[in-house]
């Protein structure tokens, strides 16, 4: 009997070990991963759309591949809709009800900013893929990482391409009231002033769709450059009400918001938006590397765009680089991939990505602010000027920063 | 703003007087056994503009409170608040830019009209049918996305005319649909709460409509081309136009106030629509079975109209009305499913302040919301936060108007068996 209860208990211990090990390795399959994007307006619809497409390109090239941890990847798209209070409620469901190991994606600062606590206190570790504002990562969270630029970088592009522009004494910015506009414009026009430039800022709930009477306040104040901090439809409606009124891209120069990237909605959208600045992020078109490329000629046969956008780009890393870091961790266990993305070196579409700050070593270690706090350091940051009538955002040529300037920028005054 | 102590000042002493002026008028009216209607209006204003002087001669004299009075003192409230504005803030461009303002007046009466034209839809529903169209933004949103697919992804190239009245039947149709399938059991009692039924089902056909349209559409803005580019003119003379001067998109008059091609189109439209439709209602037989019906249905219905038909035929036209407004305004704005929203939450906003169940009061309410937001929009010294109060100024001038008079401008003070009257 003795012997029996010993097997028995033998047994019991042996597929206890091996279950338990297997589960180790593989989870539950498929291992599901939650994809963030903007699918419904007031966000900014155009680039979920593109951010969708690539993370599910990114679940067939990791599943293609093998899987992780032996299963198939899922990614789990959720509709943000650029609000934060739905942010946070989304962020619960992929956690709770979907089951997700990590999460991807997300475009706009104020959905990273509302739903990263979410996140942190579920130990869910999330790479955010575009979300810029600088407290995302500046308030160290053990399981928030981001390869976007931080807000600050970004807002660097946008006033020192304002400085190139000649006799430039005052500019109008137009910025949306979220977590990404509001301190966006504060940096730019700090960046400003510190060139000796005037800044007004025009503040806008994000979703107005009239702007008549801030265009005529904007127009009677004479700028010689405008800057649009305003993701989603804002952007395209302010920019052709603009030109309509006589202060679009082709009478003053004028940086037009993210959304400009979507050359086939700007061009119908903003029909007068020839000579417009965008700011892009992310590696120049003739820079990319075979993954880029051959992740562009998948999208745009899915889509039948002209190009792949940098914001799916970064959507497309921020889901790969996590299946490597499952991967590496062996689990699904937040803590060991966080560790696993802390030494992270992965070879994705913007280039190689890697943390430099986390729990191994702070950033003030090297006089680096918190922001820097599990932040990828190298995203390209550039601006384009569009110059052809429906011309292609990838086709546009870069006009700043000289590392990258394939075209000298053009501008227009009347 | 250079002076805010003046500015305030003289508000803080407008309110006062006001409120002192709206509570004693109305109770020295009541004590007088006169007519009370219009006491705390005439009251709060005339305090608000004369102060203790204005007040002492009309308690003293406690005259019949004509339309006259109820006018005056409003304008004069206005001008108060305009002048102490003046010498607070003199460089501000309400004040020192001639040319700003007038373009900030001129988009303020465009708008408006497009705002009061989409709102007399939402009027026309409630003064038959007495309930409020919680769809009322998804017509507008469904006309703008016809006349977009018609002008712009089917024909392109094709008349713009033949969008708008696209729009108009689709609208036309869906509405006359819904009212026979959904509204019906309204009116033959089978509902015990028929005024609730009638929001509720209407907000579910908001939301049905919406999510079809983004689940077939998609969630991308789109926006249709101008309909028509402006001939280029120079007037009097190309050297120095100071008449008129014109772009594709864009008109400059006396070198002053410009305006932009889809809003003068639309507003010009909605002129000409508005024009038409008074046409219909007070010159055709069905026109005025529908205002009839609107004064007294069973008294309408004894004179041999059918007031069901006008029941559906109120809904069909009012969802037109605002479908017309999106295929007006689809070449303006960006479109979306969503696009609806804010239109819809500002016809509520005119239609209560107008009065509800009054086309006059919708389109004055309109013009007066357009103003109000233009001069919101031009004048706060903040320029961070002008554009952010924009929902904020209807409601204020709203939440007012409520407060002194509930009935709204033109509304009626008693409301017996129909909801309004034209």
């Amino acid at each position: 009997m003795r012997k029996i209860i010993v097997s028995v208990a033998a047994i019991a211990a042996v597929a206890t070990l091996s279950f338990s090990g297997t589960a180790a390795l593989a989870a539950k399959c498929p291992i599901k991963i939650g994809g963030l994007a903007p699918l419904s307006a007031p966000g900014a619809v155009g680039g979920g759309e593109a951010m969708r497409d690539a993370m599910l390109f990114a679940e067939r090239d990791i599943n293609a591949a093998g899987g992780v941890l032996g299963c198939d990847v899922k990614v789990v798209i959720a509709d943000t809709e650029g609000l934060p209070e739905k942010a946070s409620a989304i962020m619960e469901k992929l956690i709770t009800q979907d089951g997700v190991v990590a999460v991807g994606g997300a475009y706009h600062s104020s959905v990273g900013v509302a739903s990263k606590d979410v996140a942190n206190n579920r130990k869910i570790p999330v790479v955010f893929a575009e979300t810029w504002n600088d407290t995302i990562t500046g308030d160290k969270q053990k399981y928030i990482f981001r390869i976007a630029p931080l807000s600050s970088w970004a807002s660097a592009t946008l006033w020192k391409a304002a400085l190139l522009v000649p006799n430039i004494k005052k500019v109008a910015i137009l910025t949306e009231n979220t977590d990404y506009g509001i301190p966006a414009a504060e940096e730019t026009t700090r960046g400003l002033k510190s060139g000796g430039v005037e800044a007004v800022t025009f503040g806008v709930d994000i979703g107005t769709q009239d702007y008549s009477g801030i265009v005529e306040r904007i127009k009677a104040g004479k700028p010689d450059y405008i800057i649009v901090l305003a993701t989603g439809e804002a952007g395209y409606n302010f920019a052709q009400q603009a030109a309509d009124a006589g202060i679009g891209p082709q009478d003053i120069p004028f940086q037009a918001g993210q959304v400009a990237l979507e050359s086939k909605a700007w061009w119908e959208n903003v029909p007068d938006g020839n000579m417009a600045f965008v700011q892009r992020i992310g590696t120049p078109v003739n820079l990319w590397n075979k993954k880029a490329l051959k992740l562009n000629e998948d999208y745009k046969a899915k889509t039948g765009k002209g190009a792949i956008e940098s914001y799916a780009l970064e959507a497309y890393d921020s889901i790969s680089i996590l299946a490597q870091a499952i991967n590496e961790a062996e689990s699904t266990d937040g803590a060991k991939i966080v560790e696993a993305l802390e030494n992270i070196s992965h070879e994705g579409t913007l280039g190689r990505i890697y943390f430099p700050y986390g729990t191994k070593k702070d950033p003030s270690a090297d006089g680096k602010g918190d922001e820097w706090w599990h932040q990828w350091p190298d995203p390209a940051m550039t601006m384009i000027q569009y110059q052809k009538e429906g011309q292609n955002s990838t086709e546009s040529p870069i006009v700043w920063p000289d590392a990258y300037k394939t075209g000298p920028a053009i501008y227009v005054k009347k | 703003m250079e002076f805010p102590n003046i500015f305030w000042g003289v508000i803080g002493w407008m309110i006062f007087w006001a409120v002192v002026g709206s509570v004693i008028t109305r109770r020295l009216y009541l004590h007088k056994d006169l007519d009370t209607s219009n006491a705390a209006f005439v009251g709060s204003m005339l305090g608000a503009a004369m102060g203790p002087i204005g007040l002492a001669a009309l308690w003293l004299k406690t005259p019949e409170l004509t339309n006259r009075l109820l006018v005056w003192p409003a304008v004069g409230a206005v001008t108060l608040i305009a002048a102490a504005f003046a010498f607070a803030d003199p460089s501000n461009n309400c004040v020192a830019n001639g040319s700003f303002v007038a373009s900030q007046i001129s988009n303020g009466i465009i708008l408006g009209i497009i705002y009061g034209f989409m709102a007399l839809g939402l009027t026309l529903i409630f003064s038959i049918l007495g309930i409020v169209s919680f769809a009322h933004g998804e017509f507008y949103m469904i006309g703008g996305m016809v006349a977009y697919f018609v002008t712009t992804v089917w024909f392109p190239g094709i008349y713009p005319i033949v969008g708008i009245l696209a729009a108009c039947l689709v609208t036309f149709a869906l509405g006359a649909a819904f009212e026979r399938m959904f509204l019906t059991p309204m009116y033959d009692g089978k509902i015990e709460r028929p005024v609730e039924y009638g929001i509720l089902v209407t907000f579910g056909l908001a939301f049905t409509l919406q999510y079809f349209i983004q689940a077939t559409v998609g969630a991308n803005p789109v926006k249709a081309r101008r309909f028509f580019d402006f001939p280029r003119l120079r007037l009097p003379t190309a050297e120095d136009p100071w008449l008129i001067k014109t772009s594709r998109g864009n008109m400059e008059l006396f070198d002053t106030i410009s305006i932009s091609n889809p809003r003068f189109v639309a507003a010009v439209a909605c002129v000409l629509v508005l024009l038409a439709l008074l046409y219909f209602l007070h010159r055709t037989w069905t026109g005025k079975a529908l205002r009839a019906v609107s004064l007294d249905r069973e008294a309408a219905a004894i004179a041999g109209i059918n007031p069901d038909r006008m029941n559906m035929l109120a809904f069909a036209l009012g969802g037109m009305i605002a479908a017309l407004a999106g295929s007006l305004l689809v070449q303006a704005f960006s479109w979306l499913p969503q696009v609806g929203a804010i239109p819809a939450m500002r016809s509520f906003v005119i239609v209560v302040l107008g009065g509800l169940g009054s086309l006059p009061g919708a389109f004055l309410g309109g013009i007066i919301v357009g103003l109000v937001e233009a001069t919101g929009t031009g004048c706060v010294p903040d320029a961070q936060k002008a554009a952010s109060y924009i929902p904020a100024y209807g409601m204020i001038v709203l939440t007012l108007t409520l407060l002194l008079r509930p009935t709204g401008l033109f509304g009626r003070r008693f409301s017996g068996g129909a909801h309004g009257k034209f």
